[in-house]
């Protein structure tokens, strides 16, 4: 088990949490996105081994945010709250 | 045709229920009025005269109407009385919505307290958060203290599943057991 840090409640188990995503993974707009474009955004991602940001939501709260995490060591490098803009 | 009634237990008489083992007591709460608060919780504040703080997850509310903190910008307003707020959007930037038959209230008590809050969330009961939501028992709840007894708000449809829960609970934590 894990404990994530939900950037209104504080520390809660990871199972309250559910993941959103890659950071900074942005949907294309307009009409004349190139068709690899979508296939970038739809299936090809980052993987890093080490520092990955990503975006979760805290279900019970409802707060959506961005976290950094290890994903080698699994350590929680940072959180903090989407204020509405998408997370780069 | 199939009566699938039959697969689950009947729901207690919530008016009459009790579950009791040495140390602890659990009893299901009616006639509250609930009240959820969206939006501008400052602005709630000013209007209602009531709280737009909240309790957190076990914190401590007191009286006969308070607030518990569900969100960032939600509450969840308990009255042991009807409120003279009108349900709906209010111009000051809030919204207020009638949850009172949504949400099921148990109070436990008791000396075995801390070992049934164990038993229901890894959380640190002692460690201050903002929201009382949380998970209990492997469902969303609403989990604060009132006085010395603990309050807990699910969805109706989920309390008889949290009462069996409780009864299984109370029973280990009065047979010593681990599970």
């Amino acid at each position: 088990m894990q404990i994530f840090p939900c950037p209104f409640c504080g520390p809660r188990d990871e199972t309250e949490f559910h993941f959103g995503g890659d950071a900074g993974n942005i949907r294309p707009d307009g009409a004349d996105v190139p068709i690899d474009r979508w296939a970038d955004y739809l299936y090809l991602r980052t993987n890093p081994k080490g520092t990955a940001r990503e975006i979760w939501v805290h279900m019970n709260c409802g707060e959506f945010f961005v976290m950094e995490r290890d994903t080698v060591s699994h350590k929680v490098l940072s959180s903090a709250a989407l204020g509405g803009e998408h997370a780069a | 045709m199939r009566d699938l009634a039959e697969k689950w237990s009947v729901a207690p008489d919530w008016q009459s229920a009790v579950i009791t083992a040495p140390g602890l007591a659990v009893r299901a709460i009616s006639g509250l009025t609930q009240l959820l608060v969206s939006g501008d919780l400052d602005a709630w504040a000013r209007a209602s005269g009531i709280d737009g703080t909240g309790v957190g997850a076990f914190g401590a509310a007191q009286g006969g109407r308070y607030a518990a903190r569900l969100a960032r910008d939600r509450l969840l307003v308990v009255s042991n009385s009807p409120l003279a707020i009108a349900t709906g959007w209010h111009a000051e930037g809030f919204a207020v919505t009638a949850i009172s038959a949504g949400l099921q209230v148990f109070e436990v008590e008791g000396a075995a307290l801390d070992a049934f809050i164990a038993r229901g969330t890894t959380l640190d009961p002692s460690q201050a958060s903002a929201s009382a939501a949380l998970s209990f028992a492997g469902i969303s709840a609403v989990v604060y203290r009132h006085g010395s007894k603990l309050r807990i708000h699910v969805d109706r449809g989920l309390a008889a599943y949290l009462w069996t829960w409780m009864e299984i609970a109370a029973g280990n934590i009065a047979a010593g057991s681990a599970d």
